[in-house]
């Protein structure tokens, strides 16, 4: 009954995400929904290692790295972005090893930080490199349209891909969170001594987790350097758009969780593009004090985030013979 | 006898602290030893270090011969330590799922996985509570999950430390019979335990540590009748046996 009425709303949500392209034929709505798409995507990517606990603010690093990697080797090699696809979702997944040296030995915000500080030398390498990435002035993905150049006149194509890929993103992590390795994840989030003395391989798990990350993001990457035309190191490794922005979406939505992440890109997309947009051209950085603000007001009144709100209404009710709780 | 476990000068120091100096000893297999000394002995350590949760400084630990020092958490509970915590800290999930943790590295479906970790809870008798969050649960029921937990390992050995401790008396009764089933079962116990009363009761040896020396092994009668296990240990408080 309950999950008849559940395929339902979910089948009517996909109905009306489908034709909203051929309703709202404003390029502005389009892009929103699209953006708010990539971020459902990426936010539900950088998920995966909150699984573990681990809480990233360097994805940029494999954003920035698939985007680069397709984008190079579209401009300058003529190369496929299909086969960019994979071969930026490869580099990432490089980038990921590299990470996960800090991810399995530090522990909290040391591996926070780590994560941070390799986002930022990436960047700057993006910067340096001028051969190869043109540094500051970055890369243009030349406008010949076509499916072959994952290049298109409308917005229409892309809304469908990142619609398809906010739906992939979903569903792997729900699949990864259910699976063995999203209960070792959850286990070494609530107390990684028991974990490894129950038999896990705490060191792999996040391991594991990080790849799957670093490698959807890497390929998330790939795809809206195509959709976005030019990369740059400020962009493609943005600290504030795809290291903050996910985290940000992920605590207010709800970490660990799968619709956490969904929910937060959703409030936050909007609400991030309008802050940047307004607030960041009264005074450069007054959208992190708002940031800074809700993100406080979210940790201190609703540490689960909002999703953790809505769980009475989404879990069906158990009835009531618990034992008394002691403490 | 045969023995399952053998402890050969096994010694940690925390900075100038010996948490545990010069451990030897042996645990045979199918027994119920105990472990008993005062608070800081170093019980605790001691399990840390066969369970690799710590590294020891010196010593052999050996589990049917083969040597465990150098070997991670994951590759002990593999080769068959397992192990309860003091302190308990259920995962943040159903009592059924707490328990389908370790069962995933022996069961590769989740429906396998489910039934299996079905049958150890109506073993600790939490079946009925399988969909509950541990926290919904009563101190006892939560020390029962911790064992569960660890029998999912399918341990040859389990390490149980204060599964008693801060329960009320028919808590204690209603746990105390487990531990013996559980050894019934196949499973060798080491166990950590302040009630001496439980403790003499089901353990068919005592080894007893103060500040991280071992000071005395034998029978419950035996060690209750040492002179330095009395000074030391049951010191001022009247001897309960
Ligand atoms: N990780 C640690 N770091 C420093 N000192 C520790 C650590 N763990 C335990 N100790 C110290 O080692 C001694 C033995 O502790 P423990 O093994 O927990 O004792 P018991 O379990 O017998 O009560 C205590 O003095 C304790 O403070
Ligand atoms: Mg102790």
């Amino acid at each position: 009954m309950r999950t008849n009425k559940l395929i339902i709303a979910t089948a009517i949500l996909m109905l009306g995400l489908l034709v909203v392209p051929v309703f709202f034929t404003s390029t502005f709505i389009l892009h929103m929904f699209t953006l708010v798409f990539f971020y459902i995507a990426l936010t539900a990517a950088w998920n995966i290692p909150a699984f573990g606990g681990k809480f990233s603010l360097g994805h940029a690093a494999f954003f920035g790295l698939g985007g680069y990697t397709a984008a190079i080797l579209y401009v300058k090699c003529g190369i496929s972005p299909y086969i960019g696809m994979f071969a930026g979702t490869f580099v990432a997944m490089l980038g990921g090893v590299i990470l996960s040296f800090p991810l399995v030995r530090l522990k909290g915000p040391f591996f926070t930080l780590a994560s941070i500080a390799f986002a930022e030398v990436l960047r700057m390498v993006a910067v340096d490199w001028r051969s190869l990435t043109n540094g500051s002035v970055g890369i243009n993905i030349p406008f010949k349209p076509g499916w072959l150049n994952l290049t298109f006149t409308s917005g229409m194509p892309f809304y469908y891909i990142a619609m398809g890929l906010a739906i992939a993103v979903i569903l792997l992590s729900w699949w990864i969170r259910s699976s063995s390795l999203g209960y070792h994840l959850r286990a070494a989030a609530a107390d990684e001594d028991a974990a490894k003395a129950l038999g896990i391989n705490t060191a792999k798990s996040h391991f594991l987790g990080l790849m799957w990350s670093s490698g959807l993001t890497g390929l998330i990457g790939v795809l809206y350097v195509f959709y976005n035309y030019v990369l740059e190191p400020g962009s493609g490794f943005s600290m504030d758009r795809f290291s903050l922005q996910p985290a940000m979406n992920g605590i207010i939505g709800g970490m660990g969780t799968i619709w956490g992440p969904v929910i937060g890109a959703i409030i936050m997309t909007p609400l991030g593009e309008f802050l940047r947009f307004y607030l960041g051209t009264i005074q450069q950085g007054l959208n992190f004090v708002v940031y800074g603000l809700m993100l406080i007001a979210v940790v201190n009144f609703v540490p689960g985030g909002i999703v953790s709100l809505m769980e009475p209404w989404f879990k069906k009710k158990k009835s009531g013979d618990s034992s008394a709780a002691d403490n | 006898m045969d023995d399952l476990l053998v402890v050969k000068d096994l010694t940690k120091n925390f900075g100038g602290l010996a948490a545990v100096s010069e451990v030897s000893f042996e645990v045979r297999r199918g027994e119920i030893l105990g472990l008993i000394g005062p608070n800081g002995a170093g019980k605790t350590t001691l399990f840390n270090l066969i369970s690799g949760l710590l590294a020891s400084d010196r010593g052999t630990i050996k589990l049917e011969g083969e040597e465990l020092a150098k070997k991670p958490p994951y590759k002990r509970s593999a080769m068959g330590v397992g192990r309860t915590f003091q302190v308990v800290r259920p995962f943040d999930m159903t009592v059924l799922e707490n328990v389908m943790v370790p069962i995933f590295a022996h069961y590769k479906t989740s429906k396998e996985a489910k039934e299996k970790a079905f049958e150890i809870l109506e073993m600790v008798r939490l079946d009925k509570l399988a969909d509950k969050m541990p926290s919904n649960l009563t101190l006892a029921q939560r020390k029962r999950i911790e064992v569960a937990r660890a029998l999912a390992t399918k341990p040859k050995l389990l390490l149980l430390d204060e599964v008693l401790a801060g329960l009320n008396p028919s808590e204690v009764a209603e746990n105390l019979p487990l531990i013996r089933q559980v050894r019934d079962s196949g499973v060798t116990i080491l166990f950590i335990e302040h009630l001496m009363d439980a403790m003499m009761a089901i353990s068919e040896r005592v080894l007893v540590m103060d500040q991280g020396a071992l000071i005395a092994c034998g029978t419950p009668d035996e060690v209750t009748s040492d002179q330095c296990v009395i000074t030391a240990y049951l010191g001022e408080e009247a001897p309960e046996c």
